[in-house]
């Protein structure tokens, strides 16, 4: 009951290291065939090949710039060319990158800055989406679907589309510039809502009902018998907000100006783009450090993103 | 008796719906509110003022144009050019990520050692933001970066990729499908894992080897997945904007002037807000045409 998601969904996306029930992949060595060892080694070296390719395509990018971040730019530039295991490893570990980062840099602050707009933007939507998505699954009224059909149009709208006139209407309720504006326009999540009604809709309409027999109201249901039922759900909805709003960089570009009001994604973009020469090792440990969080977060929590970010597909 | 009955049945019925129609009410005011301010509002405005020219430091000083952006839009070859970019990174993309994401899925559903491992790593770029992708491949990509130390190490003379106009807009795609794979990946896994098992097993008995088998029965099966990843990788295109603002400037010589940067640079830096707004009109009328045309080819359910 509590993995409402994956009731509610066939494919089943989180799954484990286990082999897969029903796999439909090319298992096992074709029986009969004439030389099984032969093809069983030709089958193991092809798979550690593609192992090995997915892993320098996909991981060794990120090993560089964790691990160039904790180099200095000579010794950057000293490792790399010829190329070598030293290219890898820092053997020098310098953390005065990092100490520019906070100390001269600010970049403290912008961490800061983007986590309150997250913090702002997840509660906020949090609270929205929760509720509309009740009324919208629970409550019974006309016109429902025609709301549900407008609130789901503005899927089609891009945000990018919309920056010029969001900032028109920002600066004339003289919010520019300031962090609330940032995550303000986005609150009303309509892919939130698509992802919550999902999900409240998998929990049987006989729970409300016994409820209200014993005399609870919406708001009471709302609370102790749907909210408790699609915990893990907010949980994947809440990581999903927070995904959205820290990777956000057009919308926070466009909206802040003052350097104490910078987000961390406008930050390390600012620091590679304009200037003459970037401070590689400086800008490696910068973005290090901005996607840190999300990195972890979803080592740890993968299961619980990837019903949402699939459901970003339908958007 | 009966007729007592059934009114006060319909009486009671009729208060509970008023009831139910204020706690709708209730329950749905503040989304609905914030996103008529912050989506129908700018929609609105963005069409008012595409009929305008007036700068944002200014904008009470506006002069009305009538369709005038839309023409110097059309007769604009900067930004005629922005727009074929940005089609031609989108066909780029959805080329590339189709038959890739749809090998890795096939690769992933077998049983591997470490395949929730893979399936992270080949993730890993979706949950990164596009800036630090952007920064990431910028280093990656650069005359001293790490592609060109390892082609040099095989003895080849370095590429340079984001500076050359022949190699930019192409690395700007390889960068994105990198990004953009595992979002493809995982919905062909779904798609996968919700094969019917008999079909699967009836084409085995036929003696279908596995080539056939893949394009003739999985590939046609999977042609919903496939419209799936078109829209997205499509929408995703459209709508970039970070590659431009990080990587190029949209340099070299405007191979890379991606459509956003292109509103981007209008609206702020060029003080046009009148003439980007009519470019928003154009790519907002763009990204509504892929979703029409995945509604129509999916003949949708809301919830599929």
């Amino acid at each position: 009951m509590s993995r409402s998601f994956s009731t509610a969904v066939p494919d089943q996306l989180e799954l484990p290291d286990a082999p897969a029930p029903g796999s439909h992949g090319p298992s096992g060595p074709p029986i009969g065939s004439k030389h099984p060892s032969t093809r069983r080694i030709w089958r193991r070296v092809w798979t550690t090949a593609v192992i090995l390719l997915i892993i320098a395509v996909f991981l060794l990018p990120y090993e560089w710039m964790f691990i160039s971040g904790l180099k200095t730019q000579a010794a950057i530039f000293d490792d790399i060319k010829p190329l070598s295991w030293k290219t890898f490893v820092p053997l020098e570990t310098t953390f005065e990158n990092v100490r520019e980062l906070f100390m001269d840099r600010g970049v403290g602050r912008a961490l800061l800055n983007s986590a309150f707009v997250a913090a702002f933007q997840v509660v906020c939507s949090l609270v929205l989406c929760t509720t509309a998505a009740y009324a919208l699954t629970r409550i019974k009224f006309r016109g429902r679907g025609v709301i549900f059909a407008i609130i789901l149009a503005t899927f089609m709208l891009p945000a990018e589309a919309l920056v010029v006139p969001l900032y028109q209407l920002i600066s004339t309720m003289n919010l520019q510039d300031t962090l609330v504006s940032v995550g303000l326009p986005w609150i009303a999540s309509a892919f939130g809502l698509f992802l919550l009604r999902q999900s409240f809709e998998s929990v049987p309409v006989e729970l409300d009902e016994a409820a209200k027999i014993d005399g609870a109201g919406h708001f009471r249901v709302f609370w102790s018998v749907i909210l408790p039922v699609v915990r893990v759900d907010l949980i994947t909805f809440i990581l999903m907000i927070f995904l959205f709003s820290w990777n956000a960089f057009l919308w926070p570009l466009v909206v802040i100006q003052s350097q104490e009001n910078t987000l961390v994604q406008v930050a390390v973009a600012q620091s590679v783009s304009p200037g003459a020469l970037p401070n590689w090792g400086l800008t490696f440990a910068g973005a290090s450090v901005a996607t840190a969080p999300l990195i972890i977060l979803f080592l740890f929590l993968q299961r619980l993103f990837l019903p949402g970010l699939a459901r970003t597909g339908l958007k | 008796m009966t007729t007592m009955t059934s009114r006060g049945v319909s009486r009671g019925s009729r208060k509970r719906s008023r009831g139910d129609a204020l706690a709708a009410a209730a329950f749905l005011a503040p989304f609905l509110i914030l996103l008529v301010i912050f989506q129908f509002g700018p929609v609105a405005i963005l069409i008012r003022d595409s009929f305008y020219s007036y700068s944002l430091a200014n904008p009470d000083i506006a002069k009305f144009v009538g369709w005038g952006n839309f023409t110097r839009l059309f007769n604009d070859p900067i930004a005629m050019q922005s727009i074929g970019v940005t089609l031609l990174f989108a066909v780029g993309m959805v080329a590339l990520v189709i038959p890739l994401a749809f090998l890795m899925a096939i690769y992933l559903n077998q049983n591997l050692p470490a395949r929730g491992f893979l399936r992270t790593a080949v993730f890993l770029p979706v949950v990164t933001s596009s800036v630090v992708v952007a920064t990431l491949w910028n280093f990656l990509l650069a005359n001293q970066g790490l592609v060109n130390a390892i082609v040099q190490s095989l003895g080849f003379q370095p590429v340079s990729f984001l500076t050359d106009a022949s190699t930019a807009l192409p690395s700007i795609i390889i960068m994105s499908v990198w990004q953009q794979l595992g979002m493809a990946t995982i919905l062909y896994l779904g798609g996968l894992q919700s094969l019917p098992g008999d079909v699967m097993e009836a084409s085995l008995l036929d003696g279908a080897g596995p080539v056939k088998r893949l394009l003739l029965v999985v590939v046609p099966l999977l042609s919903r997945t496939t419209v799936m990843v078109v829209v997205v990788t499509t929408v995703f295109a459209l709508q970039s904007f970070t590659p431009a603002y990080v990587m190029t400037q949209g340099a070299p010589e405007g191979t890379t002037n991606l459509f956003v940067y292109q509103i981007y640079k209008s609206a702020f830096t060029l003080q046009q807000p009148g003439y980007a707004s009519a470019m928003s009109i154009v790519l907002l009328l763009g990204a509504i045409t892929v979703s029409l045309v995945q509604m129509r080819l999916l003949r949708t359910r809301w919830d599929y």
